[in-house]
């Protein structure tokens, strides 16, 4: 799966304090925990079976990202999982500390990361926040939601 | 990442329907990598239940920060940004007529201690288990 470079965000775009903050060491094994939660989110919010599935699966893809290509020759870091309800959308940020996103040619992966996570959210966003943490930030629409 | 890092997982939550339901899962989760037998596994989700409720009318800013960690038998919790006597008063409404104090009934150990970032306080809750693999037991750690 290859990270590739996109826009850059402003910190003035991550201001809304976030519902959930999830951090937790960037290891395979966490992104289990991560989708637990995003469960019991879609559980309080009634949302139907195919939305929490398209919003697990595109954190999770953007988890796994951090997991296998932010902090690389077997260094350890934070994954850090933001939840923001708004009136019509859900925004998940997924930040990590490594060094960005850019093009491996030596990518374990076959590349289908971000464009999974582009078809599956409303709007996807790559950049950096005030502290030069790199994020994935994806909006998935309300209206797509079941009523509570 | 330090040691303690690596096994630690941190949760802010905003005051409302969600606390509950997302402290309740993530905890499930740990503690079930952590081989935790059911019965400890029950009672800290009952602890996870009582922060969820009534940690929300003591915490300073609107949200409820939980910090799990976890060791080869035990299970640590922090509840913190709490504000001031808020540690007292979450203690004060666990107590249930006729049962007591539920998180000090599921607990092992159970203090308050001061916020690491300069906060009030944090209450701090320790649920010791055996794990599957460690014979038999009534599950609770020494």
């Amino acid at each position: 799966m290859t990270r590739e470079a996109s826009d850059v965000m402003t910190a003035t775009e991550a201001a809304s304090t976030p519902d959930i903050e999830l951090l937790l060491p960037a290891r395979a094994e966490n992104v289990a925990i991560v989708r637990h939660a995003l469960g019991a989110l879609g559980e309080v919010l009634a949302l139907d079976e195919q939305t929490l599935s398209d919003i697990r699966l595109a954190v999770t893809e953007a988890c796994t990202n951090v997991v296998v290509h932010a902090y690389p020759n077997g260094e350890e870091g934070p994954l850090e999982v933001l939840a923001t309800l708004g009136e019509e959308d859900l925004t998940v940020v997924v930040r990590d500390e490594g060094g960005g996103i850019s093009p491996r040619r030596d990518s374990p992966g076959l590349g289908l990361g971000l464009p999974l996570i582009a078809s599956l959210a409303e709007n996807v966003q790559l950049g950096h926040d005030a502290q030069k943490r790199t994020e994935v930030r994806m909006t998935f629409l309300l209206s797509a939601l079941a009523e509570p | 990442m330090t040691e303690e890092m690596r096994s630690e997982t941190s949760l802010r939550l905003a005051n409302g329907p969600l606390a509950g339901p997302v402290l309740c899962r993530v905890v499930s989760m740990v503690l079930a990598r952590a081989d935790c037998p059911v019965d400890r596994l029950d009672d800290a989700l009952l602890a996870c239940e009582e922060i969820a409720t009534h940690g929300p009318g003591f915490v300073a800013d609107g949200h409820l920060s939980v910090t799990l960690r976890t060791g080869r038998d035990r299970l640590e919790l922090r509840v913190g940004e709490l504000t001031e006597q808020g540690a007292e008063g979450m203690l004060s409404a666990a107590i249930v007529p006729g049962v007591g104090n539920v998180l000090e009934r599921v607990s092992d150990e159970l203090r308050v201690e001061p916020g690491r970032d300069g906060g009030v306080g944090e209450l701090v809750l320790r649920i010791g288990f055996r794990t599957a693999g460690a014979g038999s037991g009534d599950g609770r750690a020494a």
